[in-house]
């Protein structure tokens, strides 16, 4: 059983939301990467600190209830709301604020953007 | 019809239309994704299999679905990665000149077109010109 730690994941520059605490569990071990190009940098650098277990979603696909956080590429439009809807704690890399048609599942305490790999520090 | 015999920047066909689809394009929007992507996305997407995908899309490109023409009029900054990486793009219908999003291929605003399995999805830029042995330069 890996031992699981926990992260901080702040906004970036111009980003929104947050701050996060990332704690997987063997219950929802998934670093779920939702992104261009494979496991993203920052949902690597979340699964290398937390001991959570990366997973490319264009790649497979993962219940909900097994995902500790979800790393989106997004936009503006779609994956940003999707995520919160389905009560998953996300991290968009890209500096958007809620939009889109699913924004009000969005809030500070689900949702954080603009996020790169500095802006993911250990402890809660 | 000049645009259209320029460089294919996009080709793609449709192999399947969300059920959220339709309350999307109410709204002027069509949200695109390759068929591989996460099960989450499929009922608001149209899902489809590209067979040119180089990306580069500019204002002034034509987007064609089916038979009906669209002149881009914007391009949101992560707009081209996202369609090349993952077939993703979001299509809105509302005129504006400026990218609200940075997800955002912004065209005309009308209603978008009926898109069903088969549609064609193209972006078709200018004519390459013959800029072999040009080089880029500074504007003083």
């Amino acid at each position: 059983m890996p031992d699981y730690k926990a992260v901080t994941v702040s906004k970036g520059r111009g980003g929104w939301g947050g701050p996060l605490v990332i704690k997987p569990t063997d219950d929802k071990p998934l670093i779920y990467s939702v992104t261009g190009g494979g496991i993203h940098p920052v949902a690597q650098r979340i699964a290398d600190l937390t001991g959570g277990q990366p997973f490319d979603g264009f790649k497979g696909s993962a219940p909900f209830d097994k995902i500790a956080v979800a790393v989106i590429d997004c936009g503006g439009t779609a994956r940003i709301g999707v995520y919160p809807m389905k009560k998953v704690l996300t991290v968009d890399i890209h500096a958007t604020s809620p939009s889109g048609p699913l924004a009000s599942f969005i809030n500070e305490q689900n949702f954080v953007s603009g996020v790169s790999a500095d802006d993911i520090v250990e402890g809660a | 019809m000049t645009a259209a015999t320029g460089t294919t920047r996009y080709a793609t066909t449709v192999t399947k239309v969300g059920e959220m689809v339709p309350a999307f394009v109410e709204k002027g929007m069509l949200i695109f994704f390759g068929e591989n992507a996460p099960a989450e996305l499929h009922d608001m997407s149209v899902l489809h299999r590209p067979d040119v995908a180089d990306g580069g899309l500019a204002v002034g490109d034509l987007l064609i679905l089916d038979d009906d023409e669209f002149p881009i009029l914007a391009v949101g900054h992560v707009a081209n990665d996202n369609l090349v990486n993952l077939g993703h793009i979001d299509l809105k219908f509302n005129g504006e000149t400026t990218p609200p999003l940075g997800g955002d291929v912004c065209l005309p605003k009308e209603v978008p077109p009926t898109l069903k399995p088969g549609s064609t999805f193209r972006v078709v830029g200018p004519a390459p010109k013959n800029t072999a042995n040009t080089e880029i330069k500074e504007i003083p």
